[in-house]
């Protein structure tokens, strides 16, 4: 292959990983908003939180790499549960602004308690996996990214078969639409509050968790991941799942094309730009609601 | 509505002791602290506009504010400009890109809302920090510094220490407040509490809250530009971390906890929570934690604020007796 | 009979005053970010002058008093660095001042001092501004960037057989002025730079940069990155299958960079102003100690910080007096030899006259190949 083909197809593949990354965070996002109508400015927190977890878990108890992981997303799940049972049940019925401000005065908390207990040193996961790279007619990855992109794509699956096929997806989904209604027939809306917050809890702590072998994990990453996040969730439709999937990977391959063939300085300002777009010529996002 | 004596007396004793300030206090500390706090007065006033008295929660106000920081910067350092014009200047460009912000977003309501003036104000962080050829990016703009006061016929004052400078910002937050009361007062300000409550019947009645929000906002802005510029001068340079999302969450916290949809109670809040950090400075972390703890038990149980409210009881407590008397 | 007690007690607090006084201790005070994204680094460099003085006022301290260290978080945010310099000169009436770290908080500092009349000194701020300022209160005890990239830049190309150079550098004034100033030694020695890349202090991956530089098949390539960012970078790079070796300014050869990149630090070259396996009896006790009470190697930013406080407390005891004026006008004839060799300041007050190292990291260990000096700016 001609190098400046292997040189796109890299930034191809650098896309994909990090968008399939930005498609499960924005998935738990648009979740929690589609639900709970509560925009979770604390989400990047959970992604965060499951990264340090992962790594404790791993680096100081010594548990093998590939049961921390799903343990660090049980203990941020737990989490997630005390806060909607403290806090969330609450604000069911609470105005939009009271319920952004709970969200960013518990981001400011959880980022401020890890920094006291974690401090601000960033930390990278210990993988058991090899470090030699794998290249495929030029192009590269590891066997760590290979696993990440593996483990992303099987959760947005495994997540979209749960909203699409079981019973309590159907429940959420009826939520989603029509809470009143939903109500009326016997929902317990509570409880779905509970497992919408859980599974997008989850799904932001796996993310973190799995993304913490390469990317390292600090106190201050949630703000920036609750960013991306939120510009997946405005370019994808807030509340549509296949949205944040599209809206992810788009973001992520905009942003290694965009910095692959420009000044790599501006690569964040793509996203931004592409909301400003969006907002001028297709405010409700790429899909509707689901 | 008249408002009770005790209210009169209590501003009154307000305005003397704050002009008495300097005179008594003469740590350069807590001089700092002061004029810190006042510039504060004038952004979160702004800020309430928009996030009490209209009720929409803009996360971008603490950019206008770094904006009119940075443009009057800019202007000194470029053009010589000295504060007396870029004041004026920062607060009008800062007024100017709300203006245009939010024709574009004011339309939308909700979270998006929320999150495109989140959106904005890191796409404005990224400007100041990647246009180095302008902004010189990381490495700020140092060197602004505080003009002589030229008085034609009088010479010219020098009001660079910080006892003299006091009285700049304490006029300055003076006037931001009467600015603000005139307008809450005014059947524009009845009009940003009717949308705030009943958005849908203010609609019905041919009022735009589209239009009104537009009002409060480039106000706010201006307000929180007019902030910034008093800010860059005195403290003597800028740089990207003025768009730090700290700034917004210590802004919203001096709203919220002063007592949202009124003056007096922001203006409390930006004193206060100037003051606390400061005297909380052993416990960097835990004061964070501690302040988040505030806001999310605050928002919850305490809509109307801590501060004004508690004022507000202690001056009502006082003013019984003398009502007593009514037959 | 009241009336006399107390004349007397006033007389005899009088008569004792020169006494306490004479008790009273200096007071330096330091800004570091204790707090915030680079704070790992400051709190070593708190610790090592902690360190120091407690060893000096064991040995009788300064001027026949004790040296009182009063600590600020400056936490590398301008604005905070400005409370915290104001707290200490105003009330804790310091007479010198360390700090602040990164650069944008030291040139703010600077100012404060300058108001004050308060000397400061930096052991680690590298921005070329910040002494072009004519601030007569701002001492500088470090090389700058491009003075690196006259000793070094010619060496590279031998040092570490290569012949095109990519970079790869944090987009601020230092890793800009890295990318100005290394090119053109580089290119007398007969060198060539194919690629040059920034990236962004948030940044945590960098995929799209490294493949840009890969792109351009460089034989070596040359960053500027703290510890956080050099982790990342170390490992993406061999991730994405470039072997060449790294030449990093910045934490490149501290013990937290070795350990936490792990096999991805092998064959790293440091550019730096210090490092532990330095051989000189100075250093070879500093580095005891330093290993005894914080149990690991010193970074570049101890030795920053023994150098800052070493100087400060020097030119204290040429002063003859805390007092701030004479302390600054001492600091001006220093001429202190120290960890990394000779150091005097110029009319700028820019340090020169020290050695730099290139460290290659084999099997964990930072180890010296090159040295050259700062030559007079």
């Amino acid at each position: 292959m001609s190098p400046s083909i292997t040189i796109l197809a890299q930034h191809l593949l650098n896309g994909v990983l990090i968008g399939c990354a930005y498609a499960l965070i924005a998935m738990g996002l648009t979740m929690i908003f589609g639900v709970m109508n509560i925009a979770n400015f604390a989400h990047g927190e959970f992604y965060m939180l499951g990264g340090f977890v992962a790594f404790y878990l791993v680096s100081l108890i010594g548990l093998n790499y590939f049961a921390a992981l799903p343990l660090a997303v049980v203990v941020v799940v737990a989490l997630a549960l005390v806060l909607q049972h403290a806090i969330f049940r609450r604000l069911r019925e609470a105005p939009m602004m009271t319920t952004t401000l709970v969200t960013i005065g518990l981001s400011i908390f959880l980022e401020n308690f890890a920094l006291l207990l974690w401090g601000p040193q960033p930390q990278s996961i210990p993988t058991p996996f090899a470090t030699k790279p794998l290249s495929f007619l030029g192009v590269y990855t590891t066997p760590l990214y290979v696993f990440c992109m593996g483990v992303t794509v099987a959760l947005i699956i495994v997540g979209h078969v749960l909203i699409r096929r079981t019973r309590m997806g159907k429940a959420m989904r009826a939520t989603f639409q029509n809470k009143e209604a939903a109500a009326l027939v016997g929902i317990r809306i509570d409880r779905i509050y509970a497992y919408a917050f859980a599974f997008g809890a989850a799904l932001a702590a796996a993310a973190g968790a799995v993304l913490g072998g390469f990317i390292p994990v600090e106190p201050a990453t949630g703000g920036i991941v609750t960013l991306k996040a939120f510009i997946v969730v405005i370019l994808g439709g807030m509340g549509s799942f296949v949205g944040a999937i599209v809206g992810g990977l788009v973001l992520g391959l905009a942003e290694a094309l965009g910095a692959g063939y420009m000044p790599s300085g501006w690569k964040d300002a793509i996203g931004f730009f592409a909301v400003i777009l969006v907002l001028l010529f297709r405010p409700e996002g790429l899909f509707k609601r689901a | 509505m008249p408002e009770p004596a005790s209210y009169r007396v209590a501003t009154t004793v307000v305005l003397v002791a704050l002009c008495a300030v300097p005179l008594v206090v003469h740590d350069e500390y807590y001089l700092h602290l002061f004029i810190v706090s006042g510039v504060f007065v004038v952004a979160v006033l702004g800020l309430d506009l928009i996030v009490g008295y209209v009720g929409q929660l803009s996360l971008a106000h603490a950019a206008f504010f770094a904006m009119g920081a940075y443009t009057s910067a800019l202007l000194f350092v470029r053009l010589k400009w000295s504060m007396w014009l870029g004041l004026p200047a920062a607060a009008l460009v800062a007024g100017v890109v709300a203006l245009a912000l939010g024709s574009v977003i004011l339309r939308t309501r909700g979270h998006r809302f929320i999150i495109i003036t989140v959106v904005f104000a890191e796409l404005m962080r990224l400007v100041a920090t990647n246009w180095v050829d302008m902004t010189r990016g990381f490495m700020g703009l140092p060197g602004l510094t505080i003009p002589a006061l030229d008085i034609p016929g009088v010479g010219s004052i020098d009001i660079a220490s910080k006892s003299r400078f006091y009285y700049v910002v304490l006029i300055a937050a003076i006037a931001a407040f009467v600015l603000c009361r005139v307008i809450v007062r005014s059947s524009i300000g009845r009009k940003f509490v009717l949308i705030r409550e009943n958005e849908p019947l203010a609609e019905s009645l041919g009022i735009s809250a589209f239009r009104y929000s537009m009002i409060a906002f480039a106000v706010g802005a201006a307000l929180a530009g007019a902030a910034g510029s008093l800010y860059a001068h005195y403290v003597g340079f800028v740089s990207p971390d003025l768009f730090n999302f700290s700034y917004v969450t210590i802004m919203l916290i001096m709203v919220i906890l002063g007592g949202k949809g009124t003056l007096a109670g922001p203006a409390l809040g930006a004193v206060i929570f100037t003051f606390l950090p400061e005297l909380l400075r052993e416990a960097a972390h835990w004061r964070m934690i501690v302040f988040a703890t505030i806001l999310i038990v605050a928002t919850l149980y305490m809509p109307k604020g801590i501060v004004f409210p508690l004022v507000t009881h202690l001056l009502a407590r006082q003013g019984r007796p003398r009502n007593a008397r009514a037959p | 009979m009241q009336t006399l007690r107390l004349v007397l007690a006033v007389a005899v607090s009088l008569a004792l005053a020169p006494y306490a006084a004479a008790q009273e201790s200096v007071r330096i005070g330091v800004v570091q970010p204790t707090t915030g994204p680079v704070a790992y680094d400051g709190n070593i460099y708190v610790n090592t002058v902690k360190m120091l003085v407690d060893d000096m006022n064991a040995k009788g301290g300064v001027l026949g008093r004790k040296i009182e260290l009063v600590v600020e978080d400056g936490a590398c945010n301008p604005a905070q660095s400005v409370n915290a310099a104001e707290k200490l000169v105003v009330r804790d009436k310091v007479v010198a001042l360390l700090g602040a770290f990164c650069s944008t908080s030291t040139a703010a500092v600077m100012e404060v001092a300058k108001k004050h009349k308060v000397p400061l000194i930096t052991g680690i701020s590298t921005a070329a501004q910040l002494t072009e300022q004519g601030n007569p209160y701002f001492f500088r005890a470090v090389a700058t960037t491009p003075m690196l990239g006259n000793a070094f830049g010619g060496v590279l190309p031998k040092a570490v057989k290569a012949k095109r150079f990519a970079f790869l550098v944090l987009n601020d004034d230092w890793g800009r002025s890295m990318a100005a100033s290394y090119p053109k030694t580089i290119e007398n020695a007969g060198g060539q730079v194919v690629a040059t890349e920034f990236f962004q202090q948030s940044d945590l991956q960098f995929l799209s940069q490294i493949t840009k530089v890969k792109a351009a098949n460089p034989d070596a390539i040359v960053l500027a990155a703290n510890t956080q960012q050099a982790v990342a970078l170390s490992k993406q790079i061999r991730e994405l299958g470039i072997s060449v070796p790294l030449i990093g300014e910045g934490a490149w050869t501290s013990d937290s960079y070795i350990k936490l990149a792990g096999p991805a630090s092998e064959d790293v070259y440091g550019l730096v102003e210090y490092v532990y396996t330095i051989k000189s009896p100075i250093n070879e006790a500093f580095v005891k100690a330093f290993q005894a009470k914080l149990k690991e190697n010193p970074s570049k930013f101890a030795g920053a910080a023994h150098n800052a406080i070493s100087i400060m407390v020097d030119a204290i005891r040429r002063a003859g007096a805390a007092d701030p004026e004479k302390i600054r006008d001492a600091l001006e004839k220093t001429d202190y030899n120290g960890i990394v060799g000779n150091i005097r300041f110029d009319a700028k007050h820019q340090a020169y006259g020290q050695t730099v190292y290139l460290a290659h990291v084999k099997n964990g260990v930072p180890e010296v190949v090159e040295t050259a000096q700062i030559a007079k700016p």
